[in-house]
């Protein structure tokens, strides 16, 4: 079974973010690069699915991203995937999310796989859109936030989350499958296989190799960043020691009152 | 953009407070940008949902009763909305935020080649162009996002975003015809659970417990009865939703619902950071925490340091007397 999971590289998550007041865009500079948390689950579950399967079963990682980050894939290649693809190209640049599907498609186009993993969901800018818009450039079916996914009948039996509760659903295959963190912890790279993921191969395309028909990059773009600012700051408000429960209690039924929300 | 189209996620002709406030919002958009305010209604119960909404101020309901759409995953739901979109004409599409639209809104995005914005919580219009607010970065930062002019815009919006105002003379209902399509994703058991009274996105309070709360039973002895006296339902923080205590659609977070009620009371649970941005938002905060170092300190209105299985009960009975008192 071929396996090819996307992974987007992002700052990291509990670094404090900036945006640069003229472009508009993310301060990189100075924060850590790191693979996407919700991908690190769909990884997971790739390689899951790739030990289940035997044989000559592989995982492939692929992430559009500056060339300069490519590097931190290693920690995919060391967790165990095979090998990954980069798409890097300076023409990417300011892709919306609309861009950005239409590129990483036809990039995902040229690789051969059986199941296509998406994230649920980027870190830093979380449009969720990514897995759906890639189902439709592929004509693949698309079954997202699978908690457990099982092979049956040469396709998938898969439990997914759903607002209410959940769902068992079945798809053939090639398909594309989205994670919800509840499919399991991602495991930790080995010692072993951070040494192995040296030899690794991560392969770089490029908007040349792809000949595409649509502009990408910020002119590709269907919308556009106006205006940016910080939340209206929420201060500290005050701390009670309770020395006993009902005191505690005494103390917040009498906020509530004041608040007048009893 | 001219028109405005609702997408109405619904089960058995029930729906959410969303739909109700995005049909609301629909027509103040779709009277700024000089349209029609249209609604999608699909699945079984559709018709029946169809003339419950004739009360809000839409001009045209349209409605596909048909089984498939619970049969097959969201497929037949996009083919339905870009069949919907198609009649209407050039339209800016409003999905509610939640985890089924945003699997929607990602389809459709690619079918209308349309540019979406996400998790919006306000829409500006000024002339032809619709300007999105939502937050990013995990609320860190609230943007404004324009939707460069084209023929269809999505916006995903967070549930409670926008006021539901019902009124209006009774939409056109139109029924969309069945696509001749076959679909392969075929859903086999849907199962819903702790499906309480009122849906987290929607209640007024939310008393969410967290890994403090040691195990399942609290949630049913401790936090239930305190919810209930509040007139609110129960939420949860990830790691009591992993550790299988509550089921996960009661999470509250990053990767769970972000909800926005008037109280938040967060029991047992420290505040890490992809918690707070599923709640940070809220009205007013109250934290119950042994820890009076906890970061949830830092952005509660009020964090009382204590015992949670002695507090929560003592101040049950508090508000039960109170309301007691009123009746
Ligand atoms: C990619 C990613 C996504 C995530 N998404 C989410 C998300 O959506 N939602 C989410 O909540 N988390 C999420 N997390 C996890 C988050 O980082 C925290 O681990 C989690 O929120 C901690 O839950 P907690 O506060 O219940 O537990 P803890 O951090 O363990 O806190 C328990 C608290 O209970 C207090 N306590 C203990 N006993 C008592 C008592 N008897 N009375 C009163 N207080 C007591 C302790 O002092 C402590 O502060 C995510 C993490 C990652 C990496
Ligand atoms: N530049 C990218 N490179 C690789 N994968 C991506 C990229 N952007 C988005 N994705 C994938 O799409 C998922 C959803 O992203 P989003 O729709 O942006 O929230 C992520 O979890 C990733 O798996």
């Amino acid at each position: 079974m071929k396996i090819v999971v996307t992974v987007k590289l992002v700052p990291d998550p509990n670094a404090e973010k900036r945006i640069d007041a003229q472009t508009k865009r993310l301060i990189r500079t100075g924060v850590e690069t790191v693979l996407n948390p919700y991908d690190e689950y769909a990884l997971e579950a790739g390689l899951q699915l790739k030990e289940r399967a035997g044989g000559d079963s592989r995982v492939t990682v692929f992430s559009m991203a500056p060339e300069p980050l490519r590097e931190t894939l290693r920690k995919a290649l060391a967790m165990g995937a095979d090998d990954a693809v980069v798409l890097s190209d300076p023409g990417l640049e300011g892709s919306d999310v609309s861009a950005t599907a239409y590129a990483m498609a036809n990039a995902l186009r040229k690789l051969e796989f059986d199941l296509l993993i998406v994230g649920g969901l980027t870190d830093d800018s979380s449009t969720g859109a990514v897995p759906g818009a890639l189902a439709e450039h592929l004509g693949l079916p698309c079954v997202t936030n699978a908690r457990k996914a099982d092979h049956v009948d040469g396709g998938l039996e898969v439990e997914r989350e759903t607002d209410g509760g959940y769902q068992t659903v079945r798809t053939p295959l090639p398909a594309l499958l989205t994670t919800a963190l509840t499919f399991g912890e991602p495991r930790y790279a080995s010692l072993k296989g951070i040494m192995g993921a040296k030899k690794k191969t991560i392969a770089t395309t490029t908007l040349g190799d792809l000949g595409l028909e649509l502009p990408v990059g910020a002119a590709g773009s269907k919308t556009e960043l106006r205006e940016f600012a910080p939340p209206p700051a929420r201060g500290k408000g005050q701390t009670v020691e309770a020395a006993d429960g009902p005191s505690g209690a005494q103390a917040i039924f009498a906020f509530l009152q004041e608040k007048k929300l009893v | 953009m001219k028109h405005v189209i609702v997408f109405v996620e619904q089960r058995q002709g029930q729906t959410r407070k969303v739909t109700f406030e995005l049909a609301s919002e629909a027509r103040r958009l779709a009277d700024a940008l000089g349209g029609k305010a249209c609604a999608v209604v699909l699945g079984e119960g559709a018709s029946r949902l169809a003339e419950q909404l004739k009360s809000y101020p839409l001009d045209t309901i349209y409605v596909a009763e048909d089984r498939d759409v619970d049969t097959y995953l969201l497929d037949p739901s996009v083919d339905y909305l870009q069949l919907a979109a198609q009649n209407v004409g050039p339209a800016l599409i409003l999905i509610p935020n939640t985890l089924s639209g945003r699997d929607v809104a990602g389809r459709l995005m690619v079918r209308l080649n349309a540019g979406i914005v996400a998790d919006v919580v306000d829409v500006q219009v000024s002339g032809d162009e619709v300007v999105c607010v939502s937050p990013k970065l995990g609320g860190a930062l609230v943007t404004s996002c324009a939707l460069r002019p084209s023929e269809y815009g999505i916006a995903t919006v967070r549930p409670s975003a926008f006021a539901a105002a019902p009124g209006g003379s009774g939409a056109e209902v139109v029924a969309l015809e069945k696509s001749a399509k076959s679909y392969a994703a075929t859903i086999q058991r849907d199962v819903e659970e702790g499906a309480s009274e009122l849906a987290l996105e929607e209640a007024p309070v939310v008393v969410a417990g967290g890994r403090g709360l040691g195990g399942p039973e609290p949630f049913e002895t401790l936090l239930t009865p305190l919810a209930r006296a509040l007139g609110g339902a129960v939420g949860a923080s990830r790691a009591a939703a992993d550790a299988g205590w509550v089921p996960y659609n009661l999470q509250i977070g990053q990767t769970g619902k972000t909800v926005t009620p008037k109280l938040y009371i967060a029991v047992g649970i420290s505040g890490a950071i992809q918690h707070k941005v599923g709640m940070r938002a809220a009205g007013t905060i109250v934290a119950i925490n042994k820890d009076a170092a906890a970061p949830i300190a830092e952005f509660s209105d009020l964090l009382v340091v204590g015992d949670a299985f002695r507090i929560v009960p003592e101040l049950t009975k508090l508000i039960e007397t109170a309301k007691g008192h009123l009746s």
